[in-house]
């Protein structure tokens, strides 16, 4: 196997951090004055930490030179210790701020965030990657906390904190002052200057670093074809061989990303040391006092924490701003079509008409052109083709979740976008190939669109979906919860419970996407019964490539290349020896040869 | 992650054992250690001697004597090259240890996971197990680094430290003792205790939001058409608000244990003031030595500080490494033989009433199998799903242990043959064919790393795909993307035949080679495998009639038997048989 870390690694991340940085700055509002206060208290708390340094000063210089003892020292001492307390109880009222304050920033984001998906709708989500999705509205939000609650913060503090120790240092000892005031901003300037290059280097790093664990997982994904193929011992020495590429390589990226902290390191300590040798030996010619001497030593590395501080923070500005790059994405895309804004009311579906429909993606080829279809009795219909068909797209199209650029799409008669949007939802049901249950009982479940259900309605409903009896076996009956921690169920389940819930909802128009794949002989029987049951008085519409399943249809229509090509019952569509009887030869023409 | 207590003395073995693992890198381990130690002490140092130069300096300049001021100014700017480089060296030389510890690290697990495969990593198909493997394998990555360098350092500059502070004043460094003890060792163990509960809360909301986030998002339309997708968006935020809850629990405690460790270094250095001022002030002590030890003491604070953040990172440590030693150590359930004998030069194979289950609470799953398969034969076994057709194929690869009865190979029973050489005979395509994320010639030069590119072309024009490799801007040389996601589930399979071509092994075994393909497809696919079976043994596991019809023997297995056998076309009058293919 080779080393992974030799795929392009041309693009590091291209971030725009500072769209993202005034993004997410934007969205502190969200936590109201909490931002404010959590600053204010961080200031306060540095300033008696300030307080306590000056007064440490006075005691130090009162007991050494000031011959004075505990008795005249006593109330500065006390001082000293109110000054602590105030400033614990403010260190931790800090520390329960911040976070208070990125809670609520990322509590209303995610609400926000998910709420926009539901109006982007499915269409929208289909073209992006569903993994990354939930992983922006978890995982992201998740490493929002960090910068609201300690980035923003040390930013804010950073800022004020060496401002307020210069001011008190320049008026009574100018020349340490200088010597903070000319260090300082180099501190920020050199790690501009290295960090650039050093952002991208670090930003490599971690790439590599998950690239190689990947890599690692990927070979424990596949050991068994490994051992098929007789290569998993060789593939021992690829680990250690890849493994050390890897620290070669990356060592010789931290060589350069380190030297950012170098130079901070650099100038603090420096600084630091050059200030104690100054101010001893203004000391010593007379020309400063102890105490303010003692005093600016003990402020100079609180004077230069705060800055470093932040470069601490740098993951949690980049964590930040790589999340939120996804989630202005969400919050800046355009729904696929406004909401119709007709508010009639659609009634039970009895004829559904296509005529001349024709569909495109942006920018891409027609998915679906010129389709017709008509269906004006209840009963069970099919739709087949080859994968890429445009199936998928055609039953979108039906669903309303994307919307014909020309050609009319009528329900009983009526242009659907004359109709409530809402109202033909709630005529409608779909089931795909692997329905999806929501945390919750089985009953919730089955009652998703009738919260108001009764017992018997959902009992009623999964008998007549076949599910009843498995149900009953459930350790918990109709009250057993399923999706996370809960009953695991197989394929057949799932699709019987996602079939009742159609039923409960009395959907006039039924739409499956091949329902009985992955299914066994048995449950493949009771879901074509209960399919069969549920299209004598209502239109089921199953979207097909293995054939089987469709030979009792009323109607089958053959899509190819975005179009009908062909349409008529079974035995019609056999006879007319086009793709639909290829198709059925290719899986079945030597059962009976 | 929900994490069992584990007990002191399973820690201890545990990190026995972790060390026992990095003792090939233990040099660079010490060097990072020793220069992270340096960096500290001169940091310290640096504060302290900068303290008593201040003191000394102005006491010279009050009572106007000369003072040697050479030496200590050379030394605090000495004590800060120190600091500046050591920090420097240190990162780079723990990294470097890291990485080698890391390589070790996989290195040896890999070793153990390989003999275990497939039968005892069966727990490994779920994703979720797959995904805590990565992070448990993470958590062992920063072993050095988070918990072991902080460790070890502490461990070293406190005693030196208390020792220079003794050196002043013993109660002194007595009370500088507890207090670090407090700071380092006993707040951060405090709030690990305090905030257990609320740690798994936490994991169990996050899981609990994560799931409803996924299936919101995976479930959308049918939320939308269900018109539940506000009530899932309420439910949502519920979720979130009680993980917040739950965090902001332990926030609680981490401000507090803030609070605590805020006010035990503010107090300590208080209460020195009261203990040194008066040695001061009755002259016990010269002046100039109170400044330096209030800000010794202070300064020391800097060795237990990453101690919290380790101590946490240890607790996590040592449950991954508990998990992961524990998959590690499973037994292999088929042991290698003791004995192993050549390779037999027959390759027919013999299976002689076969029986298996995959454990003891389990029904029998296959139930005296007896089947011969000569040299060159095509065969294929066809039942419902669930009947034992892909574990009877495991058997032959000798990756589970029979209950009873035995499988030869060209006479030789397979228990007594090394299984990488067993599976040297054996050519497999499934539709669980794992495609690796790397090029499309480095996969096919997994099942023959001599090939030459010629080779590899004439694989894949025999398997129908070396058009589309060509067509693509890298040619062989283009990344497939994990699982092979950058090609179509048709090409995917394509280029597994192509791997089984490639490997020179004379039986083919084809496990539901044209499963989940559309119907043209499966077909063009069935054509290039007619290709690959020229010249091999076949066993065949699919209901295409396409395919089984070219067969010289179909097998029916049900109930754990072989209940019929015939070409395709004479067991079509077998009902059962008839069933299952109009089924299917």
């Amino acid at each position: 196997m080779p080393n992974p870390a030799a795929q392009s690694t041309a693009n590091p991340a291209e971030i725009d951090g500072r769209a993202s940085q005034r993004w997410l700055k934007q969205h502190k509002a969200l936590a109201g004055r909490l931002p404010l206060l959590t600053v204010l208290s961080g200031a306060l708390a540095g300033g008696l930490l300030i307080g306590q340094a000056l007064l440490l000063a006075r005691i130090a210089d009162g007991a050494m030179f000031g011959h004075q003892g505990l008795a005249e020292l006593a109330p500065l001492l006390w001082a000293m210790l109110g000054l602590l307390l105030v400033r614990a109880l403010l260190v931790r009222t800090t520390e329960r701020l911040a976070f208070r304050s990125a809670a609520a920033v990322k509590l209303q984001l995610r609400d926000r965030l998910f709420r926009k998906l539901i109006r982007l709708g499915p269409a929208w989500l289909e073209r992006q990657r569903s993994g990354e999705l939930s992983h922006c509205l978890h995982e992201g939000i998740e490493a929002l906390e960090a910068y609201y609650a300690r980035y923003l913060p040390a930013v804010a503090l950073s800022a004020f904190l060496p401002l307020a120790i210069l001011a008190l240092v320049l008026p009574v000892d100018w020349r340490s002052g200088l010597i903070l005031l000319v260090t300082a901003p180099l501190i920020p300037f050199f790690m501009i200057l290295i960090g650039k290059q050093a952002e991208q280097l670090n930003q490599q790093r971690w790439q590599q670093l998950g690239r190689m664990g990947g890599h690692f997982l990927d070979l424990i994904r596949g050991l068994t074809q490994l051992k098929l193929l007789g290569a998993s011992r060789r593939e021992i020495d690829t680990v250690a061989a890849i493994s050390d590429r890897f620290r070669r390589d990356t060592l010789a990226v931290l060589r350069v990303a380190f030297l950012s902290s170098l130079a901070l390191e650099f100038f603090a300590t420096l600084s630091i040391a050059l200030l104690a040798v100054t101010i001893g030996f203004r000391l010593y010619w007379g020309e400063l006092d102890f105490a303010t001497g003692l005093a600016v030593l003990l402020l100079a590395p609180e004077f230069y924490l705060p800055l470093r501080n932040l470069g601490t923070q740098y993951h949690a500005r980049m964590a930040g701003v790589s999340a939120a790059q996804q989630m202005m994405t969400i919050m800046q895309a355009e729904p696929v079509e406004k909401a119709s804004s007709s508010t009639t009311e659609l009634a039970a579906i009895d004829t559904l008409e296509l005529v001349n429909v024709h569909f495109a993606y942006e920018a891409e080829q027609s998915a679906l052109k010129d389709i017709q279809l008509q269906i004006d009795r209840p009963g069970l219909y099919a739709l087949v083709g080859p994968s890429g068909a445009g199936k998928s797209t055609l039953v979108d199209l039906l669903l309303r979740f994307i919307y014909p650029q020309q050609g009319s799409y009528r329900l009983n008669g009526t242009a659907v976008d004359k109709l409530a949007l809402e109202s033909i939802h709630s005529q409608l049901a779909w089931i795909p190939q692997q329905p999806q249950l929501f945390y919750g009982t089985v009953a919730d479940n089955i009652a998703l669109g009738n919260p108001e259900a009764s017992a018997e309605e959902i009992e009623a409903a999964a008998r007549q979906a076949g599910a009843a009896e498995f149900i009953r076996q459930l350790p918990e009956g109709y009250q057993t919860l399923l999706g996370e921690g809960g009953a695991g169920l197989s394929g057949g389940q799932r699709q019987r419970i996602a079939l009742a819930r159609a039923f409960l909802k009395q959907a006039s128009l039924l739409i499956l996407d091949e329902p009985t794949a992955h299914l066994d002989r048995v449950s493949e029987a009771q879901v074509q019964q209960a399919i069969q049951r549920y299209a004598r008085d209502h239109i089921v519409l199953v979207v097909a490539h293995r054939l089987h399943t469709v030979r009792q249809a009323k109607r089958i229509w053959v899509l190819d290349g975005g179009r009908v090509i062909e349409q008529g019952d079974h035995r019609q569509l056999l006879n007319q020896q086009g793709l639909y009887a290829r198709m059925l030869g290719a899986t079945q023409e030597a059962v009976h040869a | 992650m929900p994490e069992q207590t584990i007990s002191r003395r399973e820690s201890l073995a545990l990190l026995w054992r972790l060390l026992r693992l990095a003792k090939p890198h233990w040099r660079w381990m010490a060097l990072g250690t020793l220069l992270s130690l340096l960096t500290l002490l001169a940091n310290i140092g640096l504060l302290a001697i900068s303290g008593w130069f201040l003191a000394a300096m102005a006491a010279a300049g009050l009572a106007g004597v000369t003072m040697n001021y050479f030496t200590p100014a050379g030394v605090i700017r000495f004590l800060a090259i120190v600091r500046t480089a050591g920090r420097y060296g240190e990162r780079l030389v723990t990294h470097n240890a890291t990485f080698k510890l890391l390589s070790e690290l996989r290195v040896w697990f890999y070793r153990r996971l390989e003999p275990l495969a497939p039968a005892g990593l069966q727990g490994l198909r779920h994703g979720d197990l797959l995904s805590r493997l990565q992070a448990d394998i993470d958590a062992l990555d920063h072993f050095y680094l988070r918990v072991l360098l902080p460790g070890l350092v502490a461990l070293v500059a406190v005693p030196l430290l208390l020792l220079v502070i003794a050196n002043y004043d013993g109660p002194l460094a007595l009370a500088t003792g507890l207090a670090l003890l407090l700071a380092g060792v006993l707040i951060p163990l405090w709030l690990g205790g305090a905030t257990r509960a609320a740690g798994r809360a936490t994991v169990r909301d996050g899981a609990r939001l994560r799931a409803a986030l996924i299936d919101g998002v995976q479930g959308l339309r049918e939320l939308i058409l269900y018109r539940a997708a506000d009530r899932h968006a309420e439910q949502c935020r519920q979720f979130s608000e009680s993980l917040a809850d739950q965090q902001q629990r332990i926030n609680h405690c981490a401000a507090t244990a803030l609070l605590a460790s805020t006010l035990v270094v503010g107090l300590l250095v208080w209460a020195a003031l009261w203990w040194l001022i008066p040695q001061v002030t009755s002259g016990t002590r010269p002046a100039v030595e109170l400044v330096m030890l209030v800000l010794l003491v202070m300064a020391s604070f800097e060795a237990v500080q990453p101690l919290p953040l380790a101590l946490e990172q240890l607790s996590t440590t040592l449950a991954a490494a508990r998990r992961l030693f524990d998959l590690a150590d499973q037994p292999p359930l088929r042991p290698e033989p003791a004995c192993p004998v050549e390779l037999p030069n027959s390759h027919q194979l013999e299976l002689v009433d076969l029986r298996f289950r995959y454990s003891p609470e389990q029904p029998p799953l296959l139930r005296g199998i007896d089947l011969q398969i000569e040299p060159g034969e095509k065969i294929a076994l066809v039942g419902a799903s669930g009947a034992g057709k892909s574990t009877l194929v495991q058997l032959l690869l000798g990756f589970w242990p029979l209950e009873a009865g035995q499988i030869r190979l060209g006479g030789q029973s397979i228990d007594r043959l090394p299984a990488d050489r067993l599976r040297e005979r054996f050519a497999v395509v499934s539709q669980h064919s794992h495609l690796f994320n790397a090029t499309v010639a480095d996969n096919l030069r997994l099942a023959d790393p001599t090939a030459s590119d010629e080779a590899l072309q004439q694989a894949c024009r025999a398997a129908g795909i070396h058009p589309l490799i060509a067509s693509l801007p890298d040619g062989y040389q283009t990344y497939i993307g994990e699982g092979g996601r950058g090609l179509s589930g048709g090409q995917q399979r394509r280029l597994a035949i192509a791997q089984a071509l490639l490997k020179p092994a004379p039986i083919l075994i084809l496990d539901e080679p044209t499963e989940g393909l559309d119907p043209i497809t499966e077909r063009e696919v069935g054509e290039t495998l007619a290709q690959a079976m020229v010249d091999r043994t076949v066993i065949l596991i699919s209901h295409r009639p396409a395919l089984l019809s070219h067969m010289d023997r179909v097998l029916l297995l049900e109930d754990g038997k072989l209940q019929a056998e015939g070409p395709h076309q004479t067991l079509l009058a077998n009902t059962r048989y008839a069933e299952l293919m109009h089924w299917f």
